[in-house]
């Protein structure tokens, strides 16, 4: 794979007569990161500007540029938001609001779920709880956070606490009962005690459950800041979209929820890059032969 | 030497009950070569379980060097059919070996020797910083056996190892099996639904009669010089002698 990855990268700079990186820019960018990569690098970048083109005819041409403002217009709308570093700070409150309520609720939700997937007596005795209150959103959950806690930073911490807690929880539960018998009892007569099985072989079993489980409560946890911020901040992303809204500031809206994908999507890429660096030994799933 | 009394095995609550073992018995001598053969879902791993320890009879007894047998014991170690669910994924080759010893508290200067002695004899030395996942399905189960040998356990439990490989590496592995064996002199259960594989690796052969209600049909010796070669007319007589007895029990499988 990797000599085969080489070979074609080395390829074209090799070769007399090409200048690298006027010749062709996609040439290029293959002898940087490998042909595969880049050709998908490429057609992302394709899919990104099509989508902005489609986006500028539908809001020239189409709909009233007052409700769809065009890209361009956009673009002018976010530049004193960079300048004045508004911007920034609401991301930094709203990342800030949801890595709290991630964290605490990923902690709470894996002890709790190593747990409850272990020992049967605790499992029976929370397992009809959590089926219930796992209906319970964040959004459900806003009107009586802001009674008990105020619009402060707290409710928010609460609410995505909430979100993050259940998606672990369960992710954690289902990771340590799907621990291979046949692991467990080979840990067993190679000597291994039952504190040392569920310690060493059970959970490292259920870290790609985990892991995958708080991918999933990261994405929704900045999808519901989103809302906890609308109705009860006074700073935040959210509150920026809500503040836009009342003044009919689209495009300033507009700004606004192309941060909230770019946010997201950024801090996937590092959740995802901690992962490989750190707990990639735990995540292969060893097809069964 | 492993004695199982009477051992009867129920499966099942109060109204749905299975009898999957019926009043079996068997002597397994140290040193031997015990293959048990029988039709899929006739209770041989279930007899290996037992056997292990993991599982307790519904009755009768398992005793191992006179001893009851009432949990897993440190001189029987299991060898998983999918050895893909039984090692450690996220160990190293060596690792993997190394757990066994770590968890049997084996002073850490021995590891280094231990780990090279048994790698070098399923001939995986020269992978010994690979995952399992980036291993075959006979390196892998190679591997399982390395890490069972390693704890220098007396018995060696084995349900249906080679049963995923194809046919040139499960030749491979019986051969690299019989030289262990020989060589350290252990006790083998081995467990398997393919007659050849009973005949090439076995001093005994335990037939087993399909469920419910299995018991031991027949034992048979196997008294001919290794390798075995299924062109020999005795090997394939007896080949046949072994087919003709369970004619009738995979009829009723199917
Ligand atoms: N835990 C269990 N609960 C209920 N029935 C079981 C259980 N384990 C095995 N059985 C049944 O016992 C029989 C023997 O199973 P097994 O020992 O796995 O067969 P083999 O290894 O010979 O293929 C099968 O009919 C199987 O369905
Ligand atoms: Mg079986």
């Amino acid at each position: 794979m990797a000599n085969v990855r080489d070979s074609n990268s080395a390829a074209p700079a090799a070769k007399p007569g090409i200048k690298p990186g006027i010749a062709s820019p996609f040439r290029w960018l293959r002898a940087r990161i490998g042909a595969g990569r880049g050709q998908s690098l490429i057609l992302s970048m394709v899919s990104l500007l099509f989508a902005g083109l489609i986006w500028h005819l539908l809001s020239t041409f189409v709909f009233n540029p007052f409700l769809i403002p065009p890209p361009l217009e956009v673009f002018y709308a976010a530049i004193p938001m960079i300048k004045s570093g508004e911007i920034f700070a609401d991301v930094a409150i709203s990342t800030t609001r949801v890595l709290v309520g991630f964290l605490t609720g990923s902690l709470v939700g894996i002890v709790a779920g190593v747990l409850l997937g272990r020992i049967r007596v605790l499992h029976d005795l929370f397992d009809p709880i959590i089926e219930l209150l796992r209906y319970l959103s964040p959004t459900a959950m806003i009107p009586i956070a802001v009674i008990w806690f105020g619009i402060g930073e707290m409710s928010k911490y609460f609410l995505i606490f909430w979100g993050t807690l259940f998606i672990v929880l369960i992710n954690t539960i289902a990771g340590v009962g799907r621990t291979p018998i046949a692991r467990q009892r080979a840990a067993e007569c190679l000597g291994a005690t039952r504190l040392q099985i569920f310690v060493l072989v059970v959970i490292p079993s259920a870290v790609p459950y985990i892991v995958t489980g708080m991918r999933i409560a990261m994405a929704s946890s900045f999808m519901s800041v989103i809302p906890a911020e609308i109705l009860a901040a006074d700073s935040g992303i959210g509150y920026l979209l809500q503040k836009s809204s009342m003044l009919l500031q689209t495009p300033r809206i507009f700004v606004a929820l192309i941060t909230i994908c770019v946010l997201g999507f950024i801090v996937d890429r590092i959740f995802r890059f901690f992962v490989d660096r750190v707990l990639a030994r735990y995540m292969s799933f060893v097809a069964v032969t | 030497m492993l004695r199982v009394t009477d051992v009867r095995k129920v499966f099942g609550t109060a109204h749905d009950t299975y009898i999957a073992l019926d009043n079996v018995s068997l002597d397994i001598a140290d040193g031997e070569f015990l293959c048990l053969l029988g039709p899929s879902g006739c209770g041989k791993s279930t007899l290996l379980n037992i056997l292990a320890g993991f599982e307790p009879p519904t009755s009768g007894s398992v005793t191992a060097d006179g001893a009851p047998v009432t949990g897993a014991g440190r001189d029987r170690v299991m060898c998983f059919q999918d050895a893909g669910s039984a090692l450690f994924p996220w160990l190293t080759v060596e690792e993997n070996v190394r757990f066994g010893l770590r968890v049997r508290k084996i002073p850490k200067a021995g590891w280094d020797s231990i780990i090279d002695k048994y790698l070098r004899m399923v001939d995986l030395d020269r992978h010994r910083r690979k995952f399992p996942a980036q291993l075959s399905g006979g390196m892998r189960q190679r591997l399982q056996i390395a890490r069972m040998l390693a704890v220098e356990p007396q018995v060696l439990l084995m349900d249906e190892p080679f049963a995923a490989l194809d046919a040139l590496t499960r030749r491979h592995m019986h051969a690299v099996l019989l030289e262990i064996w020989q060589r350290t002199g252990k006790t083998i259960v081995f467990v398997t639904h393919d007659i050849a594989e009973a005949i090439s690796l076995a001093d005994r052969i335990g037939m087993m009669s399909v469920g419910p209600r299995s018991v031991i049909t027949k034992m048979i010796d196997v008294d001919m010089p290794r390798p075995r070669d299924l062109t020999n007319p005795r090997v394939a007589q007896l080949f046949n002698e072994i087919e003709a007895l369970l004619a009738p029990d995979l009829a009723r499988a199917e």
